[in-house]
């Protein structure tokens, strides 16, 4: 439960294709004061899934705890933080107690 | 628990007959609702269910009636309310519900597919408008969806960490014809509550503990949602370390235990405060650090490691970083901790006689208490601890918000989970009356309580009247000390005694008694001591009408001991300007 010393993180989000859930996504941003930087979606190959990349800036909460509230979303499937700017290189950023 | 009603998979209906059939599959038994144009498909086939549908009176007492069956069954609480005004009067009751993790299914009629988005008559976007405390919704539009979506919202709001679902149905999908498809299981690629803790989790924990001189059982609401209260006996008497519960947890451990410190927090007791505040370990089952416990969170517990279990991963580290998270149901976290914890005791038994002996003298030196007044008027606290002392422990309460929800708090002894309800995270006034009715409906063999405030009774005391035609027979006592006592109190404090808007002359309008007869309830009035307990006996002999009783109280008691707001827990005050003697106790 380290917060990474860097203020940019970026997220690709995994949700359901369904009328709503970017609405969700940005309420659940707005309302727990996190920031978002930037923010595209798009479609997958499996057309009931949609991919989300969202740069957020850390400051004031932790990476862990916008990825905890952020997975508490039904909508939201997977969740994976982007390293290098590399979209093949993206692990698992889910909380250790989580595993 | 439920008879479940098989309607055949591939079986013609309309949406509407549908809505019911998923309902009835659900094992749903009761709702609360009130009906009007867009989901009135829907009530012709209610009116052939075998599920009992409660008319209210205004459809916020259907959202808390709800709440309160489910925080007394721990099922999930059902209520149900046309578009647009009838749908916005269920957001309190969602709020409400997502701030004290209750399960609870709310469907909303919405108008015709075709007209949403033109701002049509009773037009709300409600789904919008709750997405910030339901924990999943649904706009349904096309009726082969209405099976799958109830089946999901009932498993979404009963599992993992509970919580309001709201199912929003445009009134075409109710009218069109639909194949009635109940799903036979159900699996959310986005919801996967983890239900087992993690063995090395349990491991570190019981580590953590046998390393603690000083540690504290920090209970909150989670232990009762899990029916865990027998296993968290178990692991407190295993270890024999104090124990406090939160507002939310009153009932999780019985207050008669002499380990029970009480509760923490803005209005706890001087031992449960100070046992947090001194506390080198909290063991915290359940429980989310909210800022009525911790107090000006930078100086909380500062020596403290954190053992931290809850089933809602966000909770752990959000306001304070747990040394130890455990993530899972509480009831088998703590069935896991239980032999782990015995195995690490056998090892090595940390000497907890020191810690227990100074938190047992704070109980002793400052027990809850209150001064009887000296004009022969009627003390609050009195009438509340009477009424738990007469009516007994195995009767429910609930309360309203303020001033007499601290003292039922405070003053009833709980010894039972699912006994004290109230709205501890949204602090919504008006709960009282609507939660017990549903308590009632709940538990229709168990004495229940309304200890209300007269403020709070102005604002929802209508579904009396669903009460008294309903055969549902609660009793409200009204703490009428004719004023918005909680926030006087805060202007007799902070504000220089100028009572800006909070004097609401109830001793004189309404008359209380005459309200309640005219609603179809028994009214009673109470205003000296001598005719106390006589009052409450009357009251407890009345079992076929609902029983409100006026009790006019004296209206300058103060809620005691109090953290004010912002400040540190170390600066509890147990009366105005009085601190504990700390100088005397060795801490």
């Amino acid at each position: 439960m380290t917060t990474a010393p860097r203020r940019q993180h970026t997220l690709e989000v995994l949700v359901e294709n369904a009328p709503g859930v970017l609405a969700r996504v940005a309420g659940l941003f707005s309302r727990r004061a996190f920031n978002i930087d930037s923010l595209n979606v798009g479609p997958t190959e499996n057309p009931a899934i949609s991919k989300m990349l969202i740069v957020v800036g850390v400051e004031g909460h932790s990476l862990e705890q916008v990825i905890a509230q952020l997975d508490k979303l039904i909508s939201v499937i997977s969740i994976k933080e982007i390293l290098n700017g590399n979209a093949t290189e993206v692990h698992d950023t889910q909380p250790d107690y989580q595993n | 628990m439920a008879t479940h009603v098989h309607t055949p998979n591939g079986t013609e209906m309309t949406g509407a007959t549908s809505l019911v059939k998923s309902l009835e599959a659900a094992g749903v038994e009761v709702m609360f609702g009130l009906p009007g144009g867009a989901i009135l498909p829907a009530y012709d086939p209610i009116f052939d269910s075998t599920i009992r549908h409660i008319l209210v009176r205004h459809e916020q007492g259907a959202g808390h009636a709800a709440t309160g069956y489910a925080q007394v069954t721990g099922r999930a609480g059902v209520c149900i309310a046309t578009s647009g005004p009838g749908a916005t009067n269920l957001v309190t009751p969602l709020m409400d519900a997502a701030m004290d993790s209750v399960p609870l299914v709310a469907i909303t009629g919405q108008v015709p597919s075709a007209a949403i988005g033109t701002d049509a008559f009773q037009e709300a976007d409600i789904r919008g408008i709750t997405m910030p405390f339901t924990k999943h919704s649904y706009l349904i539009t096309d009726p082969d969806e209405i099976p799958r979506a109830f089946a999901e919202a009932f498993h979404i709001a009963t599992t993992g960490r509970p919580g309001p679902v709201l199912v929003d149905i445009a009134k075409d999908a109710l009218q069109k014809m639909t194949k009635f498809n109940w799903p036979s299981s159900i699996d959310l690629a986005g919801y996967k509550p983890q239900i087992s803790p993690n063995a090395q989790a349990i491991a570190d924990a019981a580590a953590l503990i046998t390393q603690s001189s000083k540690p504290v059982f920090y209970i909150g609401g989670g232990v009762i949602k899990a029916n865990a209260h027998k296993e968290l006996r178990q692991l407190v008497e295993l270890l024999g370390a104090p124990v406090v519960t939160t507002l939310m947890a009153r009932g999780a451990f019985p207050d008669s235990h002499p380990l029970h410190m009480g509760m923490p927090g803005m209005h706890g007791t001087v031992a449960a405060v100070t046992a947090l505040q001194k506390a080198d370990l909290l063991i915290t089952l359940g429980a989310r650090f909210d800022d009525r416990v911790t107090g000006k969170l930078s100086t909380f517990a500062v020596n403290a490691k954190i053992l931290h279990a809850d089933i809602d991963p966000a909770e752990i580290g959000k306001n304070r970083h747990a040394d130890v998270g455990v993530v899972g149901d509480v009831k088998e976290t703590i069935s896991a901790l239980i032999p782990a914890l015995k195995a690490a005791l056998a090892k090595n038994q940390p000497d907890l006689s020191a810690w227990l002996r100074q938190m047992n003298s704070l109980k002793s030196t400052y027990p809850l208490g209150y001064d009887l007044p000296t004009d022969g008027s009627l003390s609050p606290q009195h009438v509340i601890q009477r009424i738990g002392q007469i009516s007994g422990t195995d009767t429910i309460f609930t309360a309203g918000v303020g001033q007499h929800q601290m003292w039922a708090s405070q003053f009833i002894s709980y010894e039972h989970p699912r006994t004290w309800l109230n709205s501890g995270g949204a602090g919504t006034m008006g709960y009282g009356v609507p939660a017990a009715m549903g308590a009632k409906v709940g538990a229709p063999d168990s004495t229940v309580w309304a200890i209300d405030g007269d403020g709070c009774f102005q604002m929802t005391n209508q579904e009396l009247v669903t009460c008294a035609l309903n055969n549902i027979p609660i009793k409200v006592a009204i703490i009428n000390n004719e004023s918005l006592g909680m926030v006087r109190q805060w202007q007799t404090l902070f504000y220089e005694g100028r009572y800006s808007n909070t004097s609401l002359d109830s001793k004189r309008v309404p008359n209380f008694p005459m309200l309640a007869e005219s609603m179809g309830c028994v009214g009673l009035a109470c205003d000296n001591p001598a005719d106390l307990d006589k009052t409450i006996e009357m009251a407890m002999s009345i079992n076929d009408q609902p029983v409100v009783v006026d009790f006019r109280v004296q209206k300058d008691a103060m809620v005691w001991p109090m953290v004010a707001a912002g400040t540190s827990n170390d600066e509890i005050m147990i009366a105005r300007a009085t601190a504990p003697d700390w100088d005397s106790q060795e801490l």
